[in-house]
C-alpha cells in the first residue's frame, strides 16, 4: 500500500517536474547556446560600458580644465626679479626722486645707451613699483643712506613672463618686448642677476593697473566678508522659514502656495536677484554701492530657497516616531523642535547650508548688478566699504587685455576653486562625523 | 433610537458591573473620525487603577485610535475629531481647557517599535523629568534615572555606559529604554502600543515580566496581537471589532467563556 503510494508519488512528481521547468540549464558557462541568453548577456556589458564612457568623457573635460587653469596660472605664484646695484643717493632721497635711483643703477648695469627710446625700453624692465620698494627699504633701515648696495627688484610684468618663457611666443607677437629689451634679460640671466622667486605681492595686494602688482586680499576679503554678511542674513532666515512650514504650519492652500513659490525661486536665474537687489537695497533702502552688506544681501536672497528646502529634506528626514516620543512624554511643540528634530537635522542643516554657501561664493551676476564689479585696490574695512569678490575679479581680470593676467586670471581661479574645495570637504567631514543613522 | 440608546446604557452598565471598583479611566461614547471616516463608535469602557488592561482585535479594527484617545496622541493626526469624553479620574480630557502637556506627563505611552532618542541613555531617561521639572537638582535627577533603570532591569546592563547614545542598544534593551523613559516621568497610566511585536520571544519575555512588576505602580492599557500575550499579562481584555466594542471583562471570562460568537472565532485564531 505505502509502495503504490511512493510510487505514485514518484510519477506525479515526475510529471509536475517535467510540466513546470521546459527549460533546464545544462551548463552555466557565459556563452550561452541561447540566443536570448546571448542577448541579455550582451545589454548586461552594453550598459557597464556605456557608463564607464560617460564617466570618462566627464573625466576628461575636468582633467583639460585643471590641467588649462594650471598650466595658465602656475607661473602667476613667482615673479622675476633683478638684481640691481642700487645707489641711495642722500640728496635724490631728500627729493623723493626714488625713480632716478633705479634708472641711474640700470644705466649702471647697462652703460652707453644714449638713445631716448631704448633708455625707455631699459626702463621699463623694472616693476613701476619699483620706487615705492626703496622708499620702504630706506625707511626700515636709513643706515642705507649714502651707501651702494645689490637689491632685488621685482621686473616688470612682460619681462617676468618673458623671463619664465612660457609666454615668450605671444609677449614678442604682442610688441610688448622689444628686441634690445630680450637681449638684456638674457644678458642678466646668464650673469645670474635675475632670478624667480614666490610671488607674495599676489596674495598681499588688491587690484591693480600693473599686472605684476595685481593681488587676491582685497577680493578675497571682500569674499570673505560677502558671505559673512550672505550666512548671517540667510541662515537664520531660511531655517526659520523651514521649521515653521515643516513643524508648526497647517497643511492649506497657502503653505502649497508658499512651497511653490520657494521651489520656483530656487530655480530663477541668479542675474535677477541682482536686479531685485539694486531695485530695493539700493534705489529703495539707498544701501552703499558694491559694498560686502548689499553683496551679502543678494547672494543670501539667491540662497534662502536653497537652505529652506535642504533644511526641510533634513527636518523630514528625522522620523516621526521621534516627534511622537517625545511628544508622548509631554515636549511642548517647540521643546520637540528644539530638543529633538531640529538637533537631530543640525548635520543635514549643515550640510545644505555649506553647499549653497559654496553657490554663493562662486555666485558673479548679481554682484555685477550692484556694482561689485568695481576697481578695488584696497582691502574693505568694513561692510559698507567698496568691495569685490574673487569670481568677480576672475571676471574682471578676464576682461583685461594685457597678458600679465592672464596667468592672473588663471591664478585668482585657482585660488577660487582652493576655496570651494575646502568648503565642500567642510560639508563631506560634517556630513561623515555627525550623521545620524536611524 | 431610544431602544438603542437603552442598549448602550446596558452595555455600559455590563462593562461597569464586570468588578472593577478603582476606575482610573473611564471613556463615555467616545466616537472618533478620520476626515468623514468613523474609527470608533460609541466606546463605553473604564480601565481598572493599577491593572492591565489589553485592547486585541484585528489589525484596523481601532485599539490604536482608542489608546490614542487616552492621552490626546491623536490631536497630533491631521482630520482627526474626537467626540464623547474621556475620563481620567473623572476628569473630562477632553474639555477645551485641558493642557495636553500636562496631561501626557500623567499618561506615558511606548510605541510599537523601539524609538529612543539618538541621545546618551542617561538624556533618554532623564529628558522627561527635566522638562516637567520633577527634580530639583543633578543628584536627584542621577536617583532618579538609576532607580528608573533598576525598575525595568536594564540597570546592570547599561551602568557603566550611561552616556553610549540610546540607538547603540539591541532591540529588547531600546524598549525596556523607552519604557524607563515613559515611567520616569511619574505617570498614573502607562499606554503600550504592541511594544513586543518588533521583538524576539526572549525580549519579550522580559517585557511581560516587565509588566507584570509595573502593574503595582501603574495602570497599564497594552495592545497586542498575541492572544497568548494578553492572557498571560492582562486582567481585563477588551475585544474590538470594526470600531466597537464587542466584548470587555475578565480576561479570564473573555478566553475560557466569551459570551459573543466573534470574540470566541478571534481568540480562536478564525478570523483576523
Amino acid at each position: 500500500m505505502i509502495k503504490i503510494f511512493e510510487r505514485r508519488t514518484r510519477i506525479a512528481m515526475n510529471r509536475v517536474k517535467k510540466k513546470k521547468s521546459p527549460f533546464i540549464y545544462k551548463s552555466y558557462s557565459k556563452k550561452p547556446k541561447h540566443k536570448w541568453l546571448r542577448k541579455r548577456n550582451a545589454q548586461e556589458q552594453r550598459f557597464k560600458r556605456t557608463g564607464v564612457f560617460c564617466i570618462l568623457i566627464a573625466f576628461f573635460f575636468l582633467a583639460s580644465l585643471v590641467w588649462n587653469i594650471f598650466s595658465n596660472g602656475y607661473s602667476a605664484f613667482t615673479e622675476a626679479q633683478i638684481n640691481l646695484p642700487v645707489e641711495f643717493q642722500a640728496e635724490l632721497i631728500e627729493d623723493d626722486a626714488y625713480r632716478k635711483i633705479i634708472q641711474n643703477s640700470l644705466l649702471e648695469l647697462f652703460p652707453g645707451i644714449e638713445d631716448r627710446k631704448e633708455k625707455r625700453e631699459l626702463f621699463s624692465l623694472i616693476s613701476r613699483n619699483a620706487p615705492h620698494i626703496l622708499e620702504k627699504i630706506v625707511e626700515e633701515d636709513p643706515t642705507v643712506i649714502g651707501r651702494k648696495s645689490m637689491v632685488w627688484i621685482p621686473a616688470s610684468s612682460a619681462v617676468s613672463i618673458f623671463y619664465k618663457q612660457h609666454l615668450y611666443e605671444q609677449a614678442k607677437r604682442s610688441g610688448k618686448i622689444s628686441t634690445s629689451q630680450v637681449a638684456w634679460v638674457t644678458d642678466l640671466a646668464r650673469t645670474q642677476n635675475m632670478r624667480l622667486k614666490f610671488n607674495a605681492t599676489f596674495f598681499k595686494n588688491g587690484d591693480s593697473r600693473e599686472a605684476e602688482q595685481a593681488g587676491v586680499l582685497a577680493s578675497t576679503i571682500g569674499s570673505f566678508m560677502t558671505i559673512l554678511v550672505c550666512i548671517a542674513m540667510a541662515f537664520p532666515l531660511g531655517v526659520a522659514t523651514a521649521i515653521y512650514l515643516e513643524e508648526f504650519a497647517r497643511k492649506s492652500w497657502f503653505t502649497d502656495f508658499i512651497e511653490i513659490n520657494i521651489n520656483n525661486l530656487a530655480a530663477v536665474p541668479s542675474i535677477i536677484f541682482g536686479l531685485l537687489g539694486l531695485s530695493i537695497y539700493l534705489n529703495i533702502f539707498g544701501l552703499p554701492r558694491s559694498s560686502s552688506l548689499v553683496g551679502g544681501m543678494v547672494l543670501a536672497l539667491l540662497i534662502l530657497p536653497v537652505i529652506v528646502i535642504a533644511t526641510r529634506n533634513a527636518l523630514q528626514a528625522v522620523p516621526p516616531s521621534i516627534r511622537y516620543a517625545a511628544a508622548a512624554l509631554g515636549a511642548t511643540p517647540t521643546q520637540v523642535v528644539f530638543h529633538h528634530t531640529l538637533i537631530y537635522a543640525l548635520p543635514g542643516i549643515m550640510t545644505g547650508v555649506i553647499l549653497s554657501i559654496a553657490r554663493a561664493f562662486g555666485e558673479t551676476a548679481p554682484l555685477l548688478m550692484i556694482g561689485m564689479v568695481a576697481f578695488i585696490a584696497d582691502v574693505p574695512k568694513t561692510f559698507t566699504d567698496p568691495a569685490t569678490t574673487l569670481p568677480v575679479q576672475v571676471y574682471l581680470w578676464a576682461n583685461n587685455p594685457e597678458l600679465g593676467f592672464v596667468e592672473k586670471t588663471a591664478a585668482a581661479i585657482m585660488v577660487l576653486l582652493t576655496f570651494m574645495v575646502l568648503i565642500n570637504l567642510l560639508a563631506i567631514y560634517i556630513r561623515r562625523r555627525f550623521e545620524i543613522k536611524w | 433610537m431610544v431602544k438603542n440608546m437603552n442598549a448602550e446604557k446596558k452595555k455600559t452598565e455590563n462593562v461597569a458591573e464586570c468588578g472593577l471598583e478603582n476606575i482610573r479611566m473611564k471613556t463615555q461614547n467616545l466616537s472618533v473620525f478620520y476626515n468623514n471616516d468613523q474609527a470608533l463608535h460609541d466606546i463605553n469602557l473604564d480601565i481598572a487603577c493599577n491593572k492591565v488592561t489589553a485592547l486585541i482585535g484585528p489589525s484596523g479594527c481601532g485599539k490604536s485610535t482608542f489608546m490614542r484617545c487616552l492621552n490626546r496622541m491623536n490631536d497630533y493626526v491631521e482630520g482627526c475629531r474626537v467626540t464623547g469624553k474621556v475620563r481620567l479620574d473623572g476628569f473630562n480630557i477632553y474639555k477645551d481647557n485641558v493642557d495636553t502637556i500636562l496631561l501626557r506627563q500623567k499618561v506615558g505611552m511606548v510605541f510599537q517599535k523601539p524609538n529612543p532618542f539618538p541621545k546618551s541613555i542617561y538624556e533618554n531617561v532623564a529628558y522627561g523629568p527635566k522638562i516637567h521639572h520633577l527634580i530639583e537638582n543633578k543628584d536627584e535627577l542621577d536617583a532618579l534615572v538609576e532607580k528608573t533603570l533598576k525598575r525595568v532591569g536594564l540597570w546592570d546592563e547599561v551602568a557603566d555606559r550611561l552616556s553610549a547614545p540610546g540607538t547603540s542598544l539591541s532591540g529588547g534593551q531600546q524598549q525596556r529604554l523607552c519604557i524607563a523613559r515613559a515611567i520616569a516621568t511619574k505617570p498614573e497610566v502607562v499606554l503600550m502600543d504592541e511594544p513586543c511585536s518588533a521583538l524576539d520571544p526572549i525580549a519579550t519575555a522580559r517585557i511581560e515580566e516587565l509588566i507584570a512588576e509595573l502593574e503595582q505602580k501603574f495602570t497599564i492599557v497594552i495592545i497586542t496581537h498575541s492572544m497568548q500575550q494578553a492572557e498571560r499579562v492582562s486582567d481585563h481584555t477588551a475585544f474590538f471589532h470594526m470600531g466597537h466594542i464587542i466584548e470587555a471583562g475578565d480576561t479570564q471570562k473573555i478566553f475560557n467563556d466569551p459570551e459573543h460568537q466573534k470574540t470566541k472565532d478571534y481568540i480562536g485564531g478564525k478570523f483576523g
